[in-house]
């Protein structure tokens, strides 16, 4: 037995000695991953089939804080917030940042770094502090967006209290946070593309539209992959912006029109004391962006191009 | 030699004397509570949301520490009140209150409701005193069980009045309001103090539940939002519908601006809009007046709110904070000698003379007290006082207090949604609430 575990380290005593460093340095790590993270995930799951109200004993109900999620019209409404919100952040944001990326990878453009940092600086902004001041931005006689929108006839619009306009500001500030970062990983992207596919490229009488479309977005498309999900799952976890922003009219929004589902989960936890409820809201949101995720990695075969040239 | 031995004693003791005497706090001949002192001291912890009353309970705890329970110590924490009930929840489920915090009456029910509270009753009664002295808007939303026993020590009244801008009134040509004002008359002075050009509005008084609209309903005679004993809400009554849409009228007609304009809907951001002299009356409470006399820099004054012009009645939604203790605690008598110590005339001295909000205890001296604070600003804080006399408890509760205190108010004065739907609206969600509670 005592081989067999030996022999899964390496065969030969350096292999070992190696593989048990290995271990040894990433053992800290996922210690704290398993004790901060795993256990409570696993504490969450059973806490979904609980009732409790933080206080009193918790009673087992087996699956009837599911039951009630099916047929809550916070949760379904919460949810389609979520998904509104997924489908004003990912496609903006991605196109914005590779458009920014593209730009900066312009070798002729002078303080490339300068760029580089300021459209960086969003994303190590406290969300709270910047949330406050979007709000304020936003907000419709006095704001800083209405200086520039009422000459154009827009004027008195209820960002933050209207239910039809009030995701806008929140999307708004979510894709100004994430911006940089994308903008990071697609510039990278670009940088890492040989020379030598344009190069073939151009001698073969491609031209700009033409070499961006079959060299460059191919090319990229493994770093645009890992974006894509990483803003999926972003996008499914916002409750920041929905937080603060709202704090100052109607938590959530009017009618729970800013709600989105980690909102519903802290409304349920610490405002209704509902934690069975609520983690029966964490556990349904991990079963959708895991299925979500999946179904990418699944999917990513017929558009994700690697070195080889291949879709794999 | 002697002579000038004599004078010099003499004038020694009379200036000790008048030292004495300006340094010694106000003094009360006949106090309506009188502290116990405690049977063996230990360690306390303390939670309260408000950085001024932490240091007014502070310089309270001294004193007990030192008359009254030698040896005990009190680890005294001010937490932000917008972290407040969220880390109370959190330590409440953790088993980890502090010993004696401060409690509001819109969210006592929770605490109550899982027994999380000690129950003061038995210490009331062991220290001879009665509980009906305080008055029921005070006391009422902090009794529980079949006996209606007392689980809180009330810490200060708040009430709620109106705040008018003499210059504004002076330039319209208005008299200063009189507590005898009606609806009318108040009606009458948002439209004449409202200045579309200049971008002033008359009056921001329907913010939030407790400064704003619930005192207008309170004034009908209808009890604000729920009924008693939470037996359903009462916004769709005639009554609450007569007072929203009295409300909507004004702002209808532009003389009140919307929650947008305002910021937000809270009375903070109604605050801000008077002080930057676009509106000319609001509602406030009057927790609020050392923030209008530092900050407000025209000529201000108080005024009771007015009165319904059929009920004849000015009434303010009156609220209580209250000191309480962790049912968990492993010092129960200690927390409540410390409670009743801070709920007596010696302790609540602190209060009355800091100009904050008002004492509790129902003393005269101390109420005198507390309006003579404010004798140098020369502000009618009087009418705060005269508000407690046909006052209305709070109703609201924690789990409805985001469609109460702020939807309510954002679906009729900004989203302009008819009166009687958003009513409806907010009811649909608050019997709803009741119903989920209930089971």
């Amino acid at each position: 037995m005592m081989t067999a575990v030996l022999n899964l380290l390496g065969t030969t005593p350096r292999a070992r000695r190696r593989a048990l460093w290995g271990i040894a340095l990433i053992l800290p790590n996922t210690i704290g991953l398993f004790v901060f993270f795993g256990i409570p995930v696993l504490m969450s799951f059973n806490t979904s089939l609980q009732e409790w109200n933080g206080i009193r004993p918790a009673v087992y109900i087996g699956l009837d804080n599911f039951e009630r999620l099916a047929s809550d019209t916070r949760f379904w409404n919460a949810l389609s917030n979520t998904l509104q919100l997924l489908l004003m952040i990912v496609p903006l944001e991605m196109l914005l940042a590779l458009g920014v990326a593209l730009l900066l990878n312009q070798q002729r453009l002078k303080g490339r770094a300068v760029f580089r940092t300021i459209y960086f600086l969003p994303v190590v902004t406290s969300t709270v502090a910047a949330s406050v001041v979007w709000a304020w931005i936003f907000q419709p006689r006095f704001g800083l967006l209405d200086m520039f929108i009422a000459p154009l006839g827009f004027t008195d619009i209820r960002w933050m209290t209207s239910p039809d306009l009030v995701l806008v500001p929140i999307a708004a500030v979510a894709i100004w946070q994430r911006l940089g970062f994308d903008m990071v990983l697609f510039l990278a992207g670009l940088q890492s593309i040989p020379g030598v596919l344009y190069e073939a490229a151009i001698i073969d009488g491609a031209n700009r539209w033409q070499r961006f479309r079959y060299v460059t977005l191919p090319m990229l498309s493994p770093i645009t992959f890992l974006v894509v999900v990483l803003a999926i799952i972003h996008g499914f976890q916002i409750f920041d912006q929905v937080f603060i922003m709202t704090a100052r009219t109607v938590p959530g929004g009017v009618g729970g029109s800013a709600t989105t589902l980690t909102y519903l989960l802290y409304d349920s936890g610490f405002v209704r004391s509902q934690f069975g409820y609520a983690s029966a809201v964490a556990v349904v949101l991990f079963a959708i962006i895991l299925s979500v995720t999946v179904g990418q990695l699944r999917l990513q075969r017929y558009w994700v191009y690697y070195e080889s040239g291949e879709a794999q | 030699m002697t002579k000038r031995v004599v004078f010099s004693v003499l004038l020694v003791v009379v200036l000790a004397l008048s030292a004495s005497v300006v340094a010694q706090e106000t003094t009360i001949d006949e106090p309506m509570i009188t502290p116990v002192v405690c049977e063996e001291p230990g360690d306390l912890t303390m939670w309260v949301w408000d950085e001024t009353w932490a240091e007014v309970i502070g310089n309270s705890i001294e004193v007990w520490t030192e008359k009254y329970c030698e040896g005990a110590t009190v680890d005294l924490i001010q937490q932000p009140w917008g972290n407040y009930w969220d880390l109370l929840r959190t330590n409440a489920a953790g088993g980890d209150l502090p010993d004696v915090f401060n409690m509001s009456q819109t969210f006592v029910g929770f605490y109550a409701d899982n027994d999380v509270l000690l129950n003061l009753q038995p210490y009331w009664d062991d220290a001879g005193i009665d509980t009906t002295m305080w008055g029921t808007g005070m006391v009422n939303p902090y009794r529980f069980g079949e006996d209606g026993d007392l689980h809180a020590g009330p810490v200060n009244w708040d009430t709620v009045a109106v705040l008018y801008n003499k210059e504004m009134l002076e330039a319209a040509g208005l008299e200063e309001p009189t507590s005898d004002w009606t609806w009318d008359d108040f009606a009458m002075y948002t439209e004449a103090l409202t200045d579309e050009e200049a971008g002033v509005f008359g009056s921001a008084v329907y913010m939030q539940f407790q400064t704003g609209y619930a005192n207008w309903i309170a004034a009908t005679g209808e009890s604000p939002a729920v009924a008693p004993e939470r037996a359903g809400c009462t916004l769709t009554s005639d009554e609450s519908l007569e007072a929203l849409n009295y409300l909507h009228g004004l702002y209808d007609a532009g003389y009140m601006p919307s929650v947008s304009v305002m910021g937000g809907s809270s009375a903070d951001d109604a605050f801000a809009l008077f002080a930057s002299e676009n509106v000319a009356m609001i509602t406030a409470g009057s927790w609020k007046m050392p923030d209008a006399i530092e900050q407000l820099t025209f000529d201000w004054d108080i005024v009771q709110l007015p009165r319904h012009p059929e009920t004849g009645r000015s009434r303010s939604v009156l609220h209580a904070v209250g000191y309480v203790a962790a049912a968990n605690t492993s010092q129960p008598d200690l927390a409540a000698n410390l409670i009743t110590f801070l709920v007596s005339d010696e302790a609540q001295m602190f209060f009355a003379e800091a100009g904050g909000v008002a004492p509790a205890n129902p003393n005269p001296v101390l109420q005198a007290t507390w309006a003579e604070a404010f004798a140098d600003s020369g502000k009618n804080v009087q009418a705060f006082i005269d508000a407690t006399e046909d006052s209305q408890g709070v109703t609201g509760f924690g789990e409805i207090w985001n469609v109460i205190n702020a939807e309510l108010v954002i679906n009729i004065f900004d989203l302009d949604i008819p009166v009687e739907d958003a009513a409806a609206m907010a009811c649909d969600e608050i019997d709803r609430t009741i119903a989920e509670l209930a089971e």
